[in-house]
This record gives structure tokens, C-alpha cells and sequence, in this order.
């Protein structure tokens, strides 16, 4: 190791740089242990959150409270709403209006109402939404529950002999996880909603007939995809926030440190998983 | 697997290290029922860690931890939980929920680990309340209470449960001297009238004096002291003679002075 330090230097004192391969993949290597410990700690913070809400279930109580539940939907549904419904009709209007003018010349605008429908209900209502999400939700829950670590409420919760990970992990990741389906329904419709106005305005498609072309458009199997990865991309947004606030650790700048690798985490981990996802569709559905 | 004896707490050989840091080395502690022990010790010297060891919050590197006939560091972490609610803990800072008012915050332990009604807990908490003279804040947030009022909601969660075994840390630290006063006697008071035992952790003398049946100094990772509060106070031990007195001569600073100039 120092031996290949000194020749990184004696490279550096000759005016040139030059990278030792040892250096490189034991930092590689160790990049590639850190990440799988990540995944390790993650994995088994997940199956421990399943572990004491199911046993709390067993015993035949509540494993939180209902009106604890709800608070969390209202945050990052009810107040997400406005949010997701302005971006993607932005983005459903952009859309329908760049596209219609390259299919124009061609003759085929009508294949807007499809191609805005399609393209949001598979991909891009689930993947816009959840971007938004993991930014605004997921950054909330991190600092939230960072905050309550470095003050040591999570140890006192723990302390009181009441299980930490049912009691504040288990109700953001369900509300999460039941309210992207209903955001991802929400950015689809603005954005067809948008794109139906750009076609009735520029490219003179009347609603009802755009309607109908939507119709023949849209498979079921579209609808059910979209809806299937919201469902994922909710879950690992929220597991991932939970996961970064409760492992914070050297106080305030920690909590910082923490939202912002949560976010990051989670929309690089919502990408990822979205690609695999269509990768592992069209081998089975190919058409 | 369980202590043949009767102490409530004990502690046998426990040895802990956070990194580099050798924290407890081989600490060996009993405590009886009733016992109000005040362990004393500098900033630093692991007098906080043997209380969360005891919770079972963290882990030792070696040794021991009983209690009464459990073993904490070989119990499973749902046999954990069910002990913990046995035990009482107040946080030097409160550790109160921020987000829920004095009420929610001593509810709390019952809402979650009992199957009592509303009508059961308000009286409950009402009555923790009353001990610690907070009935009539209990529906502010703790952001609106003064850092002896929090301890003060503290002690009434820590309560709320009946504990068999209170850990308290610091819990008079930054008080007033009337407020840590009524602290101190209500540590007496719960100690004689519903027979709870107590872990104190302090650095207030005239605290520790009024609450203690017995008393540990810890000093570099070990118990050097360990005796009923009067004879405590005649240890011959230079350590403990300095850190009663307060004085700047002595071992404790030398030590300190020889590590820094050993670094």
C-alpha cells in the first residue's frame, strides 16, 4: 500500500500523473463493501420494522396509532397534491406541444393523446411523482426523525420499552407506500388533462375525441405497471428517509449531512429500480 | 443464565470501548432493593454508559449485566422490551417528544404497552402530574417549558409505569436549587413509599449527599469507591477525597495533566 503511495508521488514529482491500478481497485473495492453494507444495514432495518409490527399485530394491538397514520398520508398526500398536479401539467402541456409539432409534419398529431397518455401512466407520473417525493417527503422524514435521534427521543421511546421502528417507522412507510399510487393518478391526470388542451388549441383535437384516442391507447396492463411501481417507488423512498433519519449521527450538521444523502439516495435508488424494472417488463412483455 | 442473589442491578466485569476508547474497564457493581446509588465521576468517565448498559441500549464488550434474574445482554430483543418497561429512565436533557404536549408525552408508555381506557390514563397521568407538581401544563408543548419543568415531565413518564428500577441521569443538572431540592426528595419519597430502586448519575454534591443510601466513584473505567453514603463521605481514597472537596490538588488533575503529556 505505501509502496504504491510512493510511486502515486514519485509519478506526481515528475510532472506527470500517474494513477497506481492497486490504488484504484482496492479503493473500488472498498466503495463496493461500503455499498453492500449500506444494503445490509437497509435490508435488515426493513425486516426488523416488519418483525416488530407483525409481532405487535399478533398480540392483537395496534402496532400505531390510526390518527398517526393519517397525519403522515395528509403530509405526503394530501399536501403533495398541489405540487405533483402543477409539475406534471407543465410537463403533460411541454410534451404534447414538442412532440405535436414534430408528428405534425407527418400528419399524425392524433398520436398525441396516446403517446402523453402512455408515456405518463407507465413511466413518467410514477417516476416524476416519485422524484418529487423523495425531495419533499422523503427529505421531511429524515430530518424529522434525525432530529429526534440526536435528542434522544428515539432512545427514550426505545428506553420506555416501546419499539421504535413499528412505532415511527412503520406509519410513514405505509402512508407512503398507499399514497404514491394515489399522487402517481393525480400526475397522470393533469398531465393528460394538459396535453388534451395543448391538442385542442394547436392541433384542433376536439376533448371527446381525444378521450377515445386515450382509450385505444391505454392498456390495462399499462395502468396496472404504473400503478405496481408507484406502489415500489413508495415503499423505498420512505424506507430509505426512515432509514438515513434514525442512523444520524453527530447532531445538527448530522441531520443536515443525512437529508441530504437521503434524497439523493432515494432518487438515484427510485431511477435505478425503475430502469430494472423495465428491463425485467420487456423481457417478459416484449411487445 | 440468572443472578442466584437478590440484587436488583448487577454488574459483573463489564468492560466497554467506543473505538479507541477503553469507557468502563471491568466495572463491578451490585445493587440491593431500595438502594438509592449515586454513581459519581468526572465529565466523561462512563457514568451515563453504565445507566444505557443497563437499558440494554448498548452492548459491552465483555462482562455481565443482571436484572434482578435477567440477563440483559443475552436477552432477545423482544424479552428486552418487556423488561425496559420495569424500569424508568430520566435523560439529563428530558428526551421528551417535541411534537406531542406534556398530556401525550406521559401517556405515552401507557397508550402503547397497556390496554387501559382514556378515563384510566388521564387519571393515571393526572396523578404522575400532581407528584411532580405539572398538572397544570400538561397540555403545552415542551418547547414551551423551562428546562426544570421538562425534567420535571421527565420523571413523571419515567413514573408512569411504576418502575421497579429509576436510572436517572443528571437529574438536577442546571435546576434551581428549590426545584432540584423537590426532585431530590421526590427520589426519596418514591424510594421509601413504593420501594423503587434508584441509579443516580450526578455531579451535584449537595444532590447526591440528600438522595444517596450508597455511593460509586468512577474513575478511569473502574469503581474505585463503593460504600453506604456516610462512610463515602470518609473514604480515604485521594481520588475521591478530591472530587469531594473540589479541590485543584490532587491525583485526578495529575492523571489528567500525565495523559496529556504522555499524547
Amino acid at each position: 500500500m505505501n509502496m504504491a503511495k510512493e510511486q502515486t508521488n514519485q509519478g506526481a514529482d515528475n510532472g506527470t500523473l500517474t494513477v497506481n491500478p492497486v490504488i484504484v481497485v482496492q479503493e473500488i473495492g472498498e466503495l463496493f463493501r461500503n455499498f453492500l453494507a449500506e444494503v445490509g444495514s437497509m435490508f435488515w432495518f426493513v425486516a426488523h420494522t416488519f418483525d416488530e409490527t407483525i409481532d405487535r399485530l399478533r398480540h392483537g394491538r395496534a402496532p400505531f396509532r390510526a390518527s398517526s397514520f393519517f397525519r403522515h398520508t395528509e403530509r405526503a398526500g394530501v399536501e403533495s397534491v398541489p405540487l405533483v398536479g402543477l409539475v406534471s401539467f407543465f410537463l403533460g402541456l411541454t410534451m404534447a406541444l414538442l412532440t405535436g409539432y414534430q408528428l405534425q409534419r407527418f400528419g399524425t398529431e392524433r398520436l398525441i393523446p396516446g403517446l402523453v397518455a402512455i408515456s405518463f401512466t407507465r413511466e413518467l407520473g410514477p417516476l416524476i411523482t416519485g422524484i418529487m417525493l423523495a425531495a419533499r417527503i422523503g427529505a421531511a422524514f429524515t430530518a424529522e426523525l434525525g432530529t429526534m435521534t440526536v435528542s434522544e427521543e428515539v432512545e427514550a421511546i426505545e428506553a420506555m420499552g416501546i419499539g421504535p421502528l413499528r412505532f415511527l417507522v412503520a406509519p410513514r412507510v405505509l402512508a407512503l407506500f398507499f399514497l404514491m399510487p394515489c399522487l402517481t393518478t393525480v400526475s397522470n391526470i393533469a398531465a393528460i388533462f394538459a396535453s388534451s388542451l395543448v391538442s385542442r388549441l394547436y392541433f384542433n383535437i376536439a376533448f371527446v375525441y381525444f378521450l377515445d384516442l386515450v382509450q385505444d391507447a391505454l392498456l390495462i396492463r399499462d395502468i396496472i405497471t404504473g400503478v405496481l411501481k408507484s406502489f415500489m417507488f413508495g415503499f423505498l423512498i420512505a424506507t430509505i428517509a426512515c432509514y438515513r433519519g434514525l442512523s444520524v449521527k453527530g447532531g445538527a450538521a448530522g441531520v443536515g449531512t443525512s437529508t441530504t444523502s437521503s434524497v439523493v439516495t432515494a432518487i438515484t435508488t427510485v431511477i435505478g429500480f425503475d430502469t430494472l424494472y423495465n428491463v425485467i417488463y420487456t423481457i417478459f412483455f416484449p411487445t | 443464565m440468572s443472578a442466584a442473589n437478590s440484587n436488583i442491578v448487577e454488574l459483573r466485569d463489564v468492560k466497554m470501548q467506543f473505538g479507541e476508547k477503553k469507557v468502563l474497564d471491568g466495572v463491578s457493581l451490585k445493587v440491593r432493593p431500595q438502594d438509592r446509588l449515586v454513581i459519581l465521576g468526572q465529565s466523561g468517565s462512563g457514568k451515563s454508559t453504565i445507566l444505557r448498559l443497563i437499558l440494554g441500549i448498548l452492548r459491552p464488550n465483555s462482562g455481565s449485566i443482571f436484572f434482578k434474574q435477567f440477563e440483559i445482554t443475552r436477552l432477545s430483543p423482544r424479552k428486552l422490551q418487556q423488561v425496559r418497561q420495569r424500569i424508568g429512565m430520566v435523560y439529563q436533557y428530558s428526551a421528551l417528544l417535541s411534537s406531542r404536549t406534556v398530556r401525550d408525552n406521559v401517556a405515552l408508555p401507557i397508550e402503547e404497552l397497556t390496554d387501559k381506557s382514556r378515563e384510566e390514563i388521564d387519571k393515571i397521568v393526572d396523578e404522575k402530574l400532581e407528584l411532580v407538581g405539572m398538572k397544570d401544563a400538561k397540555d403545552r408543548l415542551p418547547s414551551e417549558l423551562s428546562g426544570g419543568m421538562r425534567k420535571r415531565v421527565s420523571l413523571a413518564r419515567a413514573l408512569v409505569l411504576d418502575p421497579e428500577l429509576m436510572l436517572l441521569d443528571e437529574p438536577v443538572a442546571g435546576l434551581d436549587p428549590v426545584i432540584a431540592a423537590v426532585i431530590d426528595e421526590l427520589i426519596i419519597s418514591l424510594s421509601e413509599k413504593s420501594k423503587v430502586t434508584s441509579i443516580t448519575v450526578t455531579h451535584e454534591m449537595d444532590s447526591a449527599f440528600r438522595i444517596a443510601t450508597r455511593m460509586a466513584m468512577l474513575y478511569q473505567g473502574k469503581i474505585i469507591e463503593d460504600a453506604e453514603a456516610e462512610q463515602f463521605k470518609q473514604s480515604k481514597n485521594p481520588v475521591v477525597r478530591q472530587f469531594l472537596s473540589g479541590s485543584t490538588e490532587g491525583p485526578i488533575l495529575k492523571d489528567s495533566e500525565d495523559a496529556i503529556a504522555k499524547k
